[in-house]
């Protein structure tokens, strides 16, 4: 493994991350610079390597550098390897700050890799992703994308199942209040035959916010036997958020399975009363709901410790909280 | 009678929902200890009445009033009189995916304690009282993890609601169609943990469309509702007459 990056844990006076997840190895990047390597970054797993430990990846904008970015970030899994990446993304202070990151993955024959996204940022704060995957063969990629808290965050996300057996398994849950506005447009090319997919976002859209989701399953014209399955669901808290999905199916062969839909919804009054006959209180069982919506997505976190701190930091974000961990003093998790 | 000792006192209650009166002018008195069974036909307002008790916004109250423990109850919220002693067993209980059945009940029982000015329960005070009260309707702790009444069988949500009333331990138990949909063995687990849960102190409201739940939970008093009012109360006597002749004896 190409070894360009450090566990650098007192980076600078206000930004520690006190407790890493257990079994995580910690990479910064500054405003674009990796801290303590090569910029961009670039990790590449050789034929048969399983990283052993987790790479969370740390991308912080700091005031020191308010004008616009563009950075890049390259993964390359070497044939039948394994790894795992946790990426988040931050804004130190609530400057007017606009990111845009490509991301490339490119997972080789019977490589594994695993990514959760992170993204927590300030209000003023644009963030643009654009996620390119290549699958090869046997391929297995899992994503899942929290987006938490930020003015503007749109992540595209292009996947290219090239190699028959593939498999790619896209989960996304995000949270909007105030003005915020969250995107994600999907792409899933399925190219070849016996490949499956599936994409599971969820949103929970309070006060003025603004989600879009534009999913597009394509199957090429020899892409038979294939499985891909889609669902985006919105709840909506407040009467002025506002959820715009459009699920798209564009299929060129015809021995599949394929499978969309979207819900927009509101909070079940009838578990709202059940709830409050126990005597939760209205607001505590409205968070419970909205936990139990999202839980769907979380629970595709592989990583228990994870998890757990995903669950807290949603729940905080649910109760109005910008979402701080305990862990940290600062807003990484 | 005590009249100082009314727990539920219903006077000349009349409810609508969408401008159709459900509830003509209901009257009924609760004493602690007692075991109350309001029987009637299909529509008659037993469950309205379940609801509007519970405190369920859909229906509206429009004359009479209802105090428990002299307290006006129809100014509560549900959680307020959840508090206050009040527990519903729902006809239908609700599924809630995602929020497991043990989350549920300790967020449920801490907020009681809270108001009770008490601490929360730790961990293994919680699971010892748990363990025991699921053990009072023989449930077992594969339900716990599970979402609350996602995937229960129609006993076993039966069953789920007697053990959120066994870890409330509630003053006065509303119990709507607590047998309807069981077999004779779940309806004989369920009834026996209302028995357990029995005290002096406390007070059960059972509704039933069937005389057979009686057969097990033994009310002190019967009263038929038809048509949104009480026509008829009676002592124990009274189900075995009504599964003799039905209710039309009754209204005519």
């Amino acid at each position: 493994m190409k070894q360009n990056y450090i566990y650098a844990p007192n980076l600078t006076s206000e930004f520690k991350c006190k407790v890493p997840l257990q079994g995580t190895r910690q990479l910064f990047i500054v405003n674009g610079r990796v801290q303590g390597g090569r910029s961009p970054f670039s990790l590449r797993l050789e034929e048969g390597e399983a990283m052993e430990e987790i790479l969370q990846i740390i991308s912080v904008r700091h005031k020191s550098y308010k004008e616009e970015l563009s950075t890049q970030q390259d993964f390359h899994f070497g044939k039948g390897s394994v790894g795992r990446i946790i990426q988040c993304s931050h804004t130190f202070s609530p400057d007017r700050f606009v990111t845009t990151e490509k991301v490339t993955i490119t997972v080789e024959k019977d490589a594994s890799a695993e990514f959760c996204i992170m993204q927590n940022e300030h209000n003023n704060a644009e963030h643009n992703t654009l996620y390119e995957a290549n699958l090869a063969e046997g391929a297995s990629l899992n994503m899942v994308f929290l987006s938490l808290h930020g003015g503007i965050i749109r992540n595209e996300i292009v996947v290219n199942l090239n190699g028959s057996h593939a498999q790619c398994d896209l989960a996304g849950l995000y949270l909007t209040d105030s003005r915020q506005l969250m995107d994600n447009n999907i792409h899933l090319n399925h190219l070849v035959p016996y490949c499956t997919s599936s994409q599971l976002f969820k949103g929970i859209l309070d006060d003025e916010g603004v989600a879009r989701f534009y999913g597009l399953i394509k199957v090429a014209p020899d892409a038979q036997k294939t499985e891909a399955y889609q669902a985006n669901h919105n709840l909506l808290i407040s009467d002025k958020a506002k959820a715009h999905t459009k699920p798209q199916l564009e299929i060129y062969a015809d021995d599949v399975k394929c499978s969309h839909g979207a819900t927009m919804g509101r909070l079940n009054e009838d578990e709202l009363f059940y709830m409050r006959t126990r005597g939760i209180p209205a607001a505590e069982a409205r968070i419970l709901q909205q936990k139990a919506f999202a839980h769907e997505v979380l629970e595709k976190i592989s990583n228990t410790q994870l998890r757990e701190r995903m669950l807290i930091l949603v729940e905080r974000r649910l109760r109005g909280e910008f979402s701080h961990c305990k862990n940290c003093t600062n807003n990484c998790c | 009678m005590n009249n100082d000792n009314i727990m539920l006192k219903i006077s000349g209650l009349k409810v609508s929902i969408d401008d159709r009166e459900i509830l003509t002018g209901v009257n009924l008195e609760v004493r602690p200890g007692e075991v109350h069974a309001i029987m009637g036909p299909n529509g008659s307002g037993k469950s309205t009445l379940s609801a509007v008790l519970a405190g369920n916004e859909n229906f509206k109250v429009t004359e009479g009033e209802v105090l428990f423990e002299g307290e006006d109850l129809l100014k509560l919220s549900p959680e307020e009189r959840s508090w206050a002693g009040v527990f519903l067993g729902f006809q239908y209980p609700i599924e809630i995916p995602g929020v497991t059945n043990v989350n549920f009940i300790k967020t449920a029982i801490n907020e009681h304690r809270k108001r009770k000015g008490l601490p929360e329960l730790s961990a293994a005070q919680f699971l010892k009282l748990m363990r025991e009260r699921m053990a009072y309707v023989d449930m077992d702790s594969s339900f716990t993890s599970r979402g609350v009444n996602v995937g229960f069988s129609g006993g076993e949500k039966k069953r789920n609601e007697i053990f959120h009333m066994a870890m409330l331990e509630p003053k006065l138990a509303i119990l709507d169609e607590t047998d309807s949909g069981l077999d004779v063995d779940a309806l004989r687990i369920v009834a026996s943990g209302i028995n357990r849960l029995k005290t002096p102190q406390n007070a059960t409201i059972v509704i039933t469309h069937y005389q057979r739940l009686l057969d097990y939970i033994v009310p002190d008093y019967i009263h038929v509702i038809y048509k949104g009012s009480i026509i008829k109360s009676a002592g124990r006597e009274l189900a075995r007459e009504i599964e003799q002749r039905g209710y039309d004896w009754l209204i005519n």
